[in-house]
């Protein structure tokens, strides 16, 4: 027995104590194929999944790596059991493989033959198949490659994708540095993805996924599809390139409800692309309308399913994804792995966050009290109203006053869901409120004022959530949220984790009604938070 | 004369006996009295199967080489029709009396010749008349080959006919090389196929065990495994019983556990099916759990007592359970029509116990190395060759590694330890129990390592495991402190236990939870009342409750105008007039009932069932009555005619003959206990195998299946239709 830092759960779940001399290095061993679930302040908990130990074997580790790593830094003796099935689940990986082949095209490819008869007796498979040339090799229809992985990974046999890529119309791009440097695991990360091919890459909130996209762009130095969340998103994209790489205004087009320009590189919306009209989605030309080198994905997390349908049709161009998160609450994880690739670089927050990028946040969650009134009033709601009731209540709008009061020299947002709340708090405090009919070019004034320092305090609805730089928020207040979704909270709390000039620490409040539904789906938010290793306090809001 | 079986064993030397009792176990029970019952207990074929069963392959087939020789032989004989080497197996079936020594030389009791069958080894009967082998060498063409397919057995061939066979099988036939057995079967005499067998029994005698081929491993990491595999059998037993506990299964009606209840386990347990039913199973033998009287299974309070023993006692139980039970689990969910369940009545299966010993005997002798499955099939093969069975082999050796008496498949020590019957050694090996905990901010706590029986106990009521292994995961949550709180801890005293017990600092958050569900639990009070007495007047329910004559009512005041008492109302009411106070009784909605009310029963009327006198029968009755006395008169009047018996289509024949000409007959009926009566019937149509036919007997129309109809007559013409 060793007395490692590793603990090996039956549940294939691995516990790391952080405190222990061994555990820096045995992290960075077994991130490479577990994924990190937890990472509260003592113990980290690591995942072993499928989709993990495949990533890995993406990236070139075998079984006995995995196995080594295990044995080497467990404290007590991993079920023999456990192991077997890790060999077993990563030799599934690349058993299969896509290949080109020079007279028949798209291959499939096994020295498997029992594999790959497998595989073709699939009811969902077999059509993608054409002839069988021999024993290991079999045809893919042309524009299946996509499909095929998707349908193969389902079974448990996911392929390796070698069929290669185009290199698309060249354009030259390069990086600006001029007054700023990339950061090292920047350049790491945008490496990682141009060696595997297409892939993943994961990094927090703040850590400047822009400049990992940018430098992609540099290494493929081709014409670029991006495709963001919204608007807004497209704008701060599209001044980070200027300001970051060689490109000029007229190379980049913005593809969207308002506009619909077609450049070199081109930004276009998820939203834009997934309008149907007559049940048509009328802007899937764009995928063709330049000869793409590069298609990033922003938010891949985000990534709505019909734009997983268009991305199984152009397997055979790059595709970079960046997220804060590969979970995705529908479960679509496996779709990001067959259609835009494995993780190709992570890094957790805490880890950025310790090389000081990102601003540690200070989380509290405040109970509310709700008056007798309330109460009543609450506990006759109709099952459906009585989240809206009691995250709206007066005694909520009272707190979330008196906290933005506190903190009136300080630069403020208040977050929430409800727009009646929002406006009603917007017009108490005499702030402006941001909200889905704000007009974008409105949204970009008051953004600007915002960082200016010339508003100290925003209102913003759910449509300010995902991909708006505010650099100087030093606090949230979290009025009302969706229910207890996680990817929300940890989007808001990128609002607040930007780094601040001053190096102050941010404060993130939630408001929670005591003794409701709210309160639940607070805990499930704030879990996750902490699993994320910010500890929160709890407060009563009578402390205020 | 020579010396009988009896005889063999009285020249027997005690320490002789003794190796004899040793090798041949069931000898033992009963002792025997004396020897001649010693030697027909030794000599009966029950007895001599065992024996069998635990011969090699080379013992075996010396065995088989020594029947295909006549009585006596000496032991030369049998080296020469076999290997030199044969002189060890010969002593080892002379200790195991399966062979007896008679002077110099051999012979072999009677059940063991009949065991091993008339054609031992393949080889024909031994020739009554002399052969001249020499002649052979002139034999026609084609003798030889011929003789050739039956050498190697089976010793016998067909020919259409004896006497008008080739020239070729005559002339064999006439040299005494075939023997002719009937007017179409051919034998070929020992003698001639030993000739052609080259004066061997056998073409290949594997001398020797094969050697067992594998995985080399390390004793240190072998160990290590195996130590991992007992912890993780020892918490899915654990957890198993638990869970039943919790949510109870209910055995088949055929008895076991259903393949659903099994599944639902397994997906518990976070382990595959067959693994989950392996753990039902030991539990079962060992009576840990059981198929209580209502057919639920549960588990005993033997588990509780079994949970109260180290790891090491506790995993010494179930293994030696394992190793002795006759019980194949690796049957479960096998099976052609349906599958076998588990803790089910089909699993039992003879001589399993003794291939997992000596299965466990032959890993001991192959230490670090992890047998390759093939390779270890063909030595079991050889080591018992007539107990073995491939798939009772790789169960015994998966279970094997899922108890921990291997480990990466090859014998640990403990494993080891096990066999030899010396000290185990797995308390020493397991991990160190650790006695702290270390809380997190996401209101999880983790111990380390296992905990000691107090502390994992108290954690078990704070808060929920959420993960098992090496290490245990908690997470505390409201109904997990209340659970606590329930249990009679108070928020002080968890927080105690959690400052004490903790490593780490405790976070805020799970301070903050426990002080609130502290402060909010019991706010609510539930409590039993049977009746109540409600007054506006809070002078007189005081006056009441401070009542001596009242006093052994022992009232409660839950608010100014409400007592409450254990009492039913009638009693209270009663009591409260007797103390001369004026109650009304209300109903549930506080309406007054004025009446007492009347008393109905709830139930269904129902009146005693009656013996009646006879009364007056109606003209109905009397009619049917007389009807059927005519039918009779009727039919015995045609009985003396016998209805002739009709096959099934005879019969339908003649009854749409009859049909048609809408004819009286007379049926023969089989009733349902095969007596056959005589029915006058007019046959109205026939459907389904049946006949429909108005009875003269009752006048009503019936049915008939043709089957029971023994036969079809005309009835003789009826005088009064």
């Amino acid at each position: 027995m060793t007395d490692g830092p590793l603990i090996v759960q039956s549940d294939k779940t691995i516990l790391l104590d952080v405190d222990h001399i061994l555990s820096d290095e045995c992290r960075r061993q077994i991130a490479s194929f577990a994924e990190l679930e937890k990472s509260p302040e003592h113990i980290h908990t690591y995942r072993l999944t499928p989709l993990g130990l495949w990533n890995a074997r993406a990236a070139g580790l075998d079984a006995e790596h995995v196995i080594d790593t295990l044995l080497k830094y467990s404290r007590f003796a991993v079920p023999h059991a456990l192991l077997v099935d890790i060999a077993e689940t990563m030799s599934r990986y690349g058993r299969l493989r896509l290949e080109a082949h020079p007279v028949h095209g798209l291959t499939l490819v096994s020295h498997d033959p029992a594999v790959l008869k497998e595989v073709t007796r699939g009811k969902k498979i077999a059509p993608m198949l054409g002839l069988q040339i021999d024993d290991e090799t079999i045809i893919v229809h042309p524009g299946q490659r996509g499909f095929l992985k998707q349908a193969l990974l389902k079974l448990g046999w996911p392929a390796e994708d070698f069929a290669g890529y185009v290199d698309g119309e060249a354009h030259e791009i390069s990086l600006n540095q001029d007054g700023w440097t990339i950061r090292k695991y920047q350049e790491l990360a945008a490496e990682g993805f141009w060696h595997g091919g297409s892939g993943v890459v994961v990094l927090p909130c703040g850590a400047g996924k822009t400049i990992v996209g940018a430098a992609a762009m540099a290494h493929a130095k081709a014409t670029t599809l991006i495709l963001v969340t919204n608007t807004v998103a497209a704008r701060q994209w599209r001044d980070e390139l200027l300001k970051r790489t060689s490109l000029h205004e007229d190379e980049i087009g913005e593809y969207s409800g308002a506009k619909k320009e077609i450049r070199p590189v081109t930004i276009a919306t998820y939203q834009v692309l997934t309008t149907r009209k007559k049940g048509v989605y009328a802007h899937l030309d764009l995928f063709d309308a330049i000869d793409w080198g590069l298609i990033i994905y922003d938010e891949v997390h985000l990534l709505p399913a019909p734009v997983f349908r268009f991305t199984a049709d152009i397997q055979s161009r790059r595709r970079l994804g960046l997220t804060a998160t590969l979970v995705r609450e529908d479960g679509m994880e496996g779709e990001v792995f067959s259609l835009i690739g494995p993780k190709r670089y992570d890094v957790p927050w805490r880890e950025i966050e310790q090389q000081g990028y990102i601003a540690p946040a200070d989380c509290v969650e405040v109970r509310i009290n709700l008056t007798d009134a309330e109460r009543m009033h609450y506990a006759t709601a109709e099952q459906e109203d009585r989240y809206r009731f009691c995250s709206t209540t007066e005694t909520k709008r009272k707190v979330a006053i008196a906290l933005a009061e506190k903190h009136k020299d300080e630069q403020v947002l208040i977050i929430g869901q409800y727009i009646d709340q929002l406006d009603a708090l917007g017009a108490e405090l005499g702030v402006p409120v941001i909200k889905g009919e704000t007009p974008i070019k409105e949204r970009e004034e008051l953004f600007n004022l915002y960082r200016s320092g010339e508003i100290k305090c925003l209102v913003v609805s759910k449509v300010a959530n995902f991909s708006i730089d505010l650099p100087d928020a030093t606090i949230a207040i979290q009025v009302s949220g969706t229910f207890g979704s996680r990817q929300e909270e940890a989007q808001r709390l990128g609002r607040v984790l930007r780094p601040k000039a001053d190096g102050r620490s941010a404060r993130f409040y939630s408001l929670v009604a005591r003794d409701t539904v709210d309160q639940d789906f607070a805990q499930n938010r704030q879990r996750f938070l902490a699993e994320q290793g910010y500890a929160y306090r709890i407060i009563d809001a009578d402390d205020i | 004369m020579s010396s009988s079986f009896a005889d063999a064993l009285r020249a027997k030397s005690d320490a002789e006996i003794a190796r004899l009792f040793a090798a041949r176990p069931d000898l033992l029970s009963p002792v025997p009295t004396d020897l001649s019952a010693l030697a027909a207990r030794a000599s009966s074929m029950p007895s001599i199967l065992r024996s069998r069963d635990a011969l090699n392959k080379f013992e075996f087939d010396i065995l088989t080489a020594a029947v295909t020789l006549a009585d006596p032989f000496t032991p030369l004989e049998l080296l020469r029709i076999t290997d030199k080497s044969a002189k060890t197996a010969l002593a080892t079936l002379e200790e195991r009396a399966l062979i007896y020594a008679d002077g110099e030389k051999f012979r072999i009791p009677a059940n063991v010749r009949t065991l091993i069958g008339e054609n031992p080894a393949g080889l024909g009967p031994i020739a009554t008349k002399k052969i001249n082998i020499d002649a052979l060498d002139s034999a026609p063409k084609g003798a030889i080959e011929l003789l050739n397919k039956m050498v190697w057995g089976p010793p016998r061939g067909q020919v259409a006919d004896v006497k008008k066979a080739n020239p070729t099988i005559t002339w064999l036939l006439e040299n005494n090389f075939l023997i002719a057995f009937d007017s179409q079967t051919l034998l070929l005499p020992r003698e001639v196929a030993m000739h052609l067998r080259g004066g061997k029994v056998f073409k290949e005698l594997q001398l020797t065990a094969p050697i067992v081929k594998g995985a080399t491993r390390k004793q240190k990491a072998v160990d290590l495994a195996a130590i991992a595999n007992i912890s993780t059998f020892i918490r899915w037993a654990e957890e198993l019983a638990h869970h039943w506990s919790d949510e109870p299964p209910s055995a088949l009606r055929s008895g076991g556990l259903g393949v659903r209840d099994l599944k639902r386990t397994a997906e518990h347990l976070g382990i595959d099916e067959s693994c989950t039913a392996f753990v039902a199973e030991v539990l079962f033998l060992g009576g840990l759990i059981v198929i209580d009287t209502d057919d639920q299974i549960l588990p005993t309070s033997a588990f509780d007592l079994w949970l109260t023993k180290g790891v090491e006692d506790r995993w010494q139980t179930l293994v030696t359970l394992w190793l002795e039970t006759s019980r194949v689990a690796g049957l479960i969910g096998k099976g052609d029509s349906k599958s076998v369940a588990a803790l089910g009545p089909e699993l039992d299966r003879a001589g399993v116990a003794g291939l997992k010993r000596t299965l466990l005997g032959l890993l001991t002798t192959i230490p670090e190395l992890d047998p390759e499955i093939s390779s270890l099939q063909d030595r079991m093969k050889f080591d018992l060759p007539t107990r073995t069975n491939n798939d009772y082999l790789t169960w015994a050796l998966r279970e094997a590694e899922w108890l921990g008496i291997t480990g990466q498949g090859a014998i640990s020590s403990f494993g080891k330890s096990l066999i030899s019957g010396s000290d185990l050694g797995v308390e020493a090996a397991l991990p160190a129990p650790v006695d702290h905990i270390l809380i997190q901010a996401d209101n999880s706590a983790i111990a380390p390592g296992p905990l000691t029986i107090e502390i994992a106990n108290e954690m078990g009521t704070l808060a929920d495991i959420e993960s098992r292994g090496g290490a245990t995961v908690y997470r505390f949550t409201e109904g997990s402190i209340r659970r606590a709180l329930d249990h009679g801890k108070t928020g002080e005293s968890i927080r105690d236990f959690l400052k004490k017990t903790s490593r780490t600092a405790m976070p805020q958050p799970l301070e903050y939870l426990i002080n609130d569900v502290a402060k909010r639990h019991g706010r609510l009070r539930v409590g039993h009342a049977n009746s109540y007495i409600r007054c506006e007047d809070e002078g007189l329910i005081a006056q009441i409750i401070h009542d001596k004559n009242l006093e052994d009512l022992r009232l409660r005041k839950l608010a100014p105008q409400v007592l409450i008492a254990d009492v039913e109302i009638n009693e209270l009411v009663a009591r409260l007039r007797e103390a001369s106070y004026l109650p009304a009784v209300e109903n549930g909605t506080g309406i007054l009932i004025s009446a007492p009310a009347i008393r109905r029963a709830k139930s269904r009327p129902r009146p005693p069932r009656v013996i009646t006198e006879n009364s007056a029968p109606t003209e109905k009755i009397i009619a049917a009555a007389v009807r059927a006395l005519r039918a009779g008169e009727k039919a015995t009047s045609h009985k003396p005619r016998e209805v002739p018996r009709t096959t099934a289509n005879e019969t339908l024949d003649l009854l749409n003959q009859y049909i048609e000409e809408q004819a009286s007959i007379t049926i023969g009926y089989a009733d349902s206990n095969g007596g056959v009566s005589n029915r006058l019937v007019d046959p109205l149509s026939i459907s389904l195998g049946t006949l429909v036919a108005r009875d003269h007997a009752t006048g009503e129309i019936a049915q008939f299946r043709i089957p029971r109809i023994t036969g079809v007559a005309p009835a003789q013409s009826a005088p009064g239709e």
